[in-house]
């Protein structure tokens, strides 16, 4: 269990959370999304110790042993490897730190990514790949995963996320992501967490989340939803209500469409900008 | 074909209300009533299938987990899921599948303004067309 409990962070004088309560179970997959600014990335570096509360605790797992850190993955949306440096050498560094006996060399394997090459000489996507292989190869128990799979390209995406299935089914590891591209990670996901404002707006299990915000199409206009997000067209009205009841349809007019995680996000996040 | 590397044809669909979990229990019911498994077949590891359907591996525990529960599989600790059939769920899950695929499938085409007396026609037509065609 990795608890957060009563957190203030401020950058300066701009507060960022105040009071922020969240507990994430071992082994769960969480996604956290919120608008920009809305401190998802701050998190993320919170919860790796990058950076310190201002009042407030973070717990991690006790099974994380003494010397939790160590059992932390974080790829970070600040990648920064070493350019002058082979790709061997990195690896033979990266190990040593990390008391690391053999780099597993699964995910790198399949990618035309050559041992001597230094590293300046990769793509955005190869440096991207070879972080994330070397950020799991101490085998870490909680992974936090910023923004960074942008840069893959789809053949090294589905790279990533298999190698992410297979830790997953070897161990318990408990991950947080913030705000990826869904369309490839919805199936990975327990739990979705939006921040606004420093505050927890929606913290639900993907399950629930599916079965609370649907989209409502209809001809006409409709006032006693719980909309998050609407959209006119000339001919019909579209909106995305939550929470979505189904007693709540009485005298609506209209026919309900179920959604995915991409379109639920994209709806409470154009509700934050209305 | 070695034990478990039969291809599930199954695709999740993330879009669906169905949950991610109850779509794989459903898909391998079917598979099991339709006799594609049968007694003693193994299903595909955790990891096989969480990889080729690109899900969580707790997604697919959990369904693996009510299939034991709904008395389709069994557990060998260490070596795997296989199916093991009891009898009566067995003829109660085609019983309720019959009903489900009956009830999506009038919901369907009285959605599109057909009536069900309609539907019974057609398919008396249809069962014509199939008994001359078999001779």
């Amino acid at each position: 269990m990795l608890e957060i409990r009563d957190l203030d962070f401020a950058f300066g004088r701009k507060p960022i959370y105040r009071n922020l309560n969240l507990a994430i179970p071992s082994g769960q997959v969480v996604l956290v999304t919120g608008i920009n600014g809305a401190g998802k990335s701050t998190l993320l570096r919170l919860v790796a110790g990058v950076l310190k509360p201002a009042r407030g605790t973070i717990s991690l797992d006790p099974r994380l042993g003494r010397d939790p850190r160590a059992k932390i993955g974080f790829i970070s949306d600040r990648l920064s490897l070493y350019e002058s440096l082979r790709v061997d050498q990195l690896i033979r560094l990266h190990l040593s730190l990390f008391h690391v006996e053999q780099f597993d060399d699964s995910l790198i394997r399949h990618t035309r990514i050559g041992l001597r090459q230094r590293i300046k000489e990769l793509s955005i996507g190869q440096r991207t790949i070879l972080h994330l292989a070397l950020i799991l190869s101490p085998k870490p128990d909680l992974l936090l995963i910023d923004e960074v799979i942008h840069d893959l390209d789809a053949y090294l995406r589905r790279l990533f996320l298999d190698e992410i299935i297979r830790q997953l089914s070897e161990r318990e590891m408990t991950v947080i992501m913030v705000n990826v591209n869904f369309h490839d990670i919805e199936s990975l996901v327990d739990r979705v967490v939006m921040l606004r404002d420093g505050e927890i707006a929606v913290d639900e299990s993907i399950e629930s989340l599916k079965q609370k915000v649907k989209k409502i199409v209809s001809r006409e206009e409709q006032t006693r939803l719980p909309v998050l997000f609407q959209r006119e067209y000339s001919d019909r009205r579209e909106y995305v209500v939550y929470p979505f009841d189904e007693r709540s349809l009485d005298g609506v007019q209209g026919d309900v469409v179920d959604l995915n995680l991409n379109d639920i996000v994209a709806a409470f996040i154009a509700g934050e900008y209305a | 074909m070695s034990p478990g590397s039969r291809p599930l044809e199954l695709a999740v669909d993330p879009k669906s209300a169905v949950p991610v979990y109850e779509q794989i229990k459903r898909a391998i019911k079917m598979d099991i009533l339709s006799g594609h498994l049968s007694d003693g077949d193994a299903l595909m590891s955790i990891r096989e299938l969480a990889t080729k359907l690109q899900v969580n591996p707790n997604t697919i525990l959990k369904s693996y987990y009510q299939l034991e529960v709904d008395g389709f599989v069994v557990s060998r600790p260490g070596a795997g899921y296989y199916v093991r059939v009891d009898r009566k769920k067995f003829h109660q899950e085609r019983r309720h599948s019959f009903v489900r695929e009956t009830a999506e499938y009038l919901s369907r085409i009285t959605e599109i303004g057909y009536s069900v007396q309609e539907a019974i026609s057609e398919l008396e037509r249809q069962l014509e067309i199939a008994r001359s065609k078999g001779g």
